[in-house]
């Protein structure tokens, strides 16, 4: 198990330089000269010159790189270029807020996807699996913009059973108050794809061998469904959590700013309409590393749910 | 000028004695119950006066710094007013300025003061207008002082030179004449300086401050202003606290226009700020912002243009909004709207006949009425002349000779030659392919009018490419002259005439001049007139320049946007300032009902 994750961390250099180049280069030509946004509206050459000095982004390109890659080595990578906040300060003081909605999102909707797709599957072909995919099938295909700006203007405003809108001090404050809306709209799309998803998962093991055999063992249904047919699906459902683990890094930019909630999405947003190279450098690395970690979770899981699998 | 000096003079008498009943009033009681909640639509970035690069940061640094002028709250156009200092002293034909700081103001209270009160003299004003020049902050502002305020440019130099500005320096131009009076000599006259130091920018910092909290300053704003920063979650709340210390203001002004009499009626005399707190939220979205008002969330917010057709029948709110007691402030903004076609570009560029008609006619097809309608929701005003309302130099009833108009438009590029070819598309005099390329940004606004331009060239048979650019590398396309044609705007720092016209001076190419406008003649009128002082023999040479522009056909002065701001019915005496950033310093609130007033 050891020599496995070490070599998984081993192989997550390589991976870690290209995600380096790639932004590297990216932000370098096409993200734009932020001298000239920071320079204000009148400005001369020899101003913006002194801006790129202080910014090192006249330096030749190695060295830039070289300065980036000593920046992922510590873990500093300075200050926002738009606010001379620390990049680290951003990433603590939002990655909070962003949390708090999404993973009470993960679980909830984690949780009522399994339960609901192994009720449907269970009932396969009735009129209410029938009728429970065609409406996730509707509710899939419906924007999430649309959740949202309908989700805020009926329960919101017109029932007035949520704010519109804010985000407080206290995290019970922020979780029970603010973020119930963003929650609840977060699971409303979410769980109908996974819905179906989950469904397809679950069919594949209930029609296996084994489901049989444990039938004609004379297992109650409830055994079947719960303790083998759940325990073999849960391998592709954990794939699929663990693919949407990261993205709890980056947060949920329209949620955030629909809702005005402080988080990372926001940021990062915020960060590419300044050209605010150091904060949209450090959350991409960190992203990459958080995809990268999180797969190695998955594979570790795997061995976790079912002793089969082999860890090579 | 005389004239002008006498203006001013009689002006800081008048306001004086105001400011002195002020001085001597009792210390202001805010009501610490009443809390008005505001909003920005988009995120702050510090407070720091010399590095905040942003209207939202220096919208709350009004409210927490004092530069030495202000305006008059109700006058119109704008007029400059004591803040902490008298209205200066005029001398050497508009070279010098002589402040004179009223004692007593004090800083708010801060650990760097050590316990102590620290009274507000005329030396923090020069190490805060030092600190614009600090090349190290890489202040947005230092064109303001550089090349303006003698020796800030040598300053600046040797700054640069060493990599560290030295603030115990002597500057030439800014000299404390003893504790209170502050002499501000520039390189040349300049008769709107003090317009500039009346900006946030100018607010004064004391050094102390600086010093103890080193590059972490934006986050500790300690000035002189109505409020202190309580509380800041970055790119969420700011919350402002009214400062314990603060000297008070009466609100005393008079009346100018329609409405403001019910303004005076409810505010003459009231001691500021009676507003305890100010919550300012960050709300990014249309839709949040006008909610977040109907659920009294908000007591006031900026209505943008696409909100505009839910809450507004053209000018004036609609019945069943108005209905609920909300109330509108309206202006149109400070500024102008002008496409332009780069006079240097080697294809649509230079002084020939040709040119000329070829650009004239481009901008005689353009309908901006449509662009208002359409792209602003009606929520803009058609101009003509290169200063906008509001704006001292102003000229109602000017019109320009590139209007609408598409049958001329035609006949002129058939008159020079731009004869239509097989291909459906005019080509250049030469019998040349004639492409114009239109940059603009990739978001909505950007789109829009490059649909409205595409739709202008296919009525003059023009070929128009379009040109998608970032923010950033259009300012450094437009520094280099290297774009062809885009709709620019340009919004006041201070309301006088100057600030629009210097935008189309040749020797401010690479600089305000982003069209790279170079027209000899304008020039040559340009240099008359800014040595000149507002005035009649001014706003001559303005006329003059405005009909050389329309002549060369270097741009089409378009049009001003409306800026739209809607409160709750219990927000007293606001009314929208052109200049002022946190013109909600003046207000006051009514309390909830049952409790006395």
């Amino acid at each position: 198990m050891s020599s496995f994750i070490l070599r998984r961390l081993w192989q997550m250099i390589p991976t870690m330089l290209g995600v380096v180049l790639l932004v590297f280069f990216l932000f370098s030509f096409v993200g734009g000269d932020p001298a000239y946004l920071l320079a204000g509206k009148i400005s001369n050459k020899e101003q913006i010159e002194n801006i790129r000095t202080q910014l090192g982004i006249n330096q030749p390109y190695y060295v830039q790189l070289w300065i980036f890659i000593k920046q992922i080595l510590t873990g500093d990578f300075g200050v926002s270029w738009a606010t001379n906040e620390p990049v680290s300060h951003i990433i603590a003081t939002r990655i909070g807020p962003s949390l708090t909605v999404l993973i009470p999102i993960m679980i909830i909707e984690a949780v009522l996807a399994v339960l609901v797709a192994l009720g449907v599957a269970y009932v396969r072909g009735s009129l209410t699996d029938r009728a429970i995919m065609v409406i996730c099938t509707v509710a899939m295909s419906v924007s999430l913009l649309v959740y949202i700006i309908v989700g805020q203007y009926v329960l919101a405003y017109q029932f007035g059973w949520f704010p519109v809108q804010g985000w407080g001090e206290s995290f019970s404050e922020n979780l029970f108050h603010y973020s119930l809306l963003p929650i609840l709209l977060g699971v409303a799309v979410g769980i109908a794809p996974n819905t179906r998803l989950y469904r397809t998962f679950i069919l594949d093991e209930i029609n296996q061998d084994y489901v049989r055999t444990a039938r004609a063992k004379g297992l109650s249904e409830h055994k079947v469904m719960l303790k083998h047919v759940l325990r073999n699906a849960l391998i592709p459902i954990i794939t699929n959590l663990m693919i949407y683990l990261p993205s709890l890094l980056i947060g949920h930019f329209l949620i955030e700013r629909f809702f005005s909630i402080p988080g990372i999405g926001r940021e990062v947003i915020l960060a590419v309409e300044r050209s605010d190279f150091p904060v949209i450098k450090a959350i991409t690395v960190y992203v990459a590393a958080a995809t990268m970690l999180s797969n190695l979770a998955a594979d570790l899981l795997y061995k976790a749910v079912d002793p089969r699998v082999q860890l090579k | 000028m005389k004239a002008t000096i006498k203006h001013l003079l009689v002006c800081a008498a008048i306001i004086t004695t105001t400011s002195t009943t002020a001085a001597i009033a009792a210390k202001p009681t805010p009501d610490m119950n009443k809390v008005f909640h505001y909003q920005f639509p988009v995120a702050e970035t510090g407070f720091d006066p010399a590095q905040a690069n942003d209207l939202y940061s220096n919208t709350v640094m009004e409210a927490l710094f004092e530069p030495m002028l202000t305006y008059d709250y109700l006058a119109r156009p704008s007029k400059l007013a004591p803040r902490t200092a008298d209205l200066p002293v005029m001398s050497e034909a508009g070279k010098v300025y002589t402040f004179k700081i009223r004692p007593g103001t004090l800083f708010t209270d801060d650990p760097a003061f050590k316990g102590k009160p620290r009274e507000l003299v005329a030396e923090d004003y020069i190490f805060s207008i030092k600190r614009l020049a600090d090349p190290k902050l890489h202040s947005q502002w230092r064109y303001l002082v550089e090349g303006k305020i003698l020796g800030i440019a040598e300053a600046i130099k040797t700054a640069t030179k060493s990599g560290k500005f030295d603030y115990n320096q002597k500057i030439a131009g800014l000299e404390a004449l003893d504790k209170y009076t502050l002499k501000v000599t520039l390189e040349a006259p300049d008769f709107n300086y003090p317009y500039i130091l009346a900006m946030p920018t100018f607010g004064a910092l004391a050094r102390e401050v600086v010093e103890h909290y080193g590059i972490d300053i934006p986050a500790h704003p300690v000035g002189t202003g109505p409020y202190r920063l309580d509380k800041w979650a970055r790119s969420s709340l700011i919350s402002l606290i009214a400062n314990p210390v603060y000297r008070g203001h009466v609100w005393s002004y008079t009346a100018q226009e329609k409405g403001d009499e019910e303004l005076v009626k409810a505010m003459q005399g009231k001691l500021l700020p009676t507003v305890g707190r100010i919550e300012i939220a960050i709300m990014e979205e249309d839709q949040a912002r006008l909610l977040a008002f109907q659920s009294g969330e908000l007591d006031m917010f900026q209505l943008e243009g696409p909100l505009a057709p839910k809450v507004m029948n053209g000018a004036v709110l609609k019945p069943e909004f108005a209905a609920t007691g909300a109330k509108l402030s309206r202006i149109i903004d400070p500024e102008i709207q002008y496409p332009y076609l780069s006079t240097r570009d080697p294809t649509i560029g230079g002084m020939s006949k040709e040119r000329i008609a070829l650009r004239r006619a481009i901008f005689l097809a353009y309908d901006d009425t449509e662009e208002i309608r359409i792209v602003h929701n009606s929520q803009a005003e058609a101009l003509d002349y290169p200063i906008p309302p509001g704006v001292v130099g102003y000229l109602p009833g000017y019109r320009s000779v590139n209007r609408t108009n598409l049958p001329l438009a035609k006949a002129l590029l058939d008159k020079f030659g731009y004869k239509v070819g097989a291909d459906g598309f005019r080509t250049t005099p030469q019998g040349k392919p004639l492409v114009i390329k239109y940059t603009s940004r990739p978001d909505s606004l950007g789109r829009q009018q490059e649909e409205m331009w595409q739709k202008t060239f296919n009525a003059i048979k023009i070929r128009m490419e379009s040109d998608k650019k970032k923010f950033p590398e259009i300012l450094k396309a437009e520094k280099a002259c290297q774009l062809q044609m885009r709709t620019n705007r340009w919004i006041a720092d201070f309301p006088d005439g100057d600030n629009f016209m210097q935008l189309f001076y040749s020797k401010n190419i690479g600089q305000s001049n982003n069209s790279c406008t170079d027209v000899p003649e304008y020039d040559a009128l340009y240099e008359k007139a800014m040595v000149m002082p507002a005035g009649p023999e001014r706003d001559k040479l303005y006329v003059d320049m405005a009909r050389v522009l329309e002549y060369y056909g270097a741009h089409r002065i378009s049009m001003a946007r409306a800026r739209n701001m809607v409160m709750q019915s219990h927000v007293m005496g606001y009314k929208k300032h052109p200049i002022l950033l946190a013109d909600w310093l003046y207000i006051d609130m009514e309390k909830p009902k049952g409790e006395k007033q």
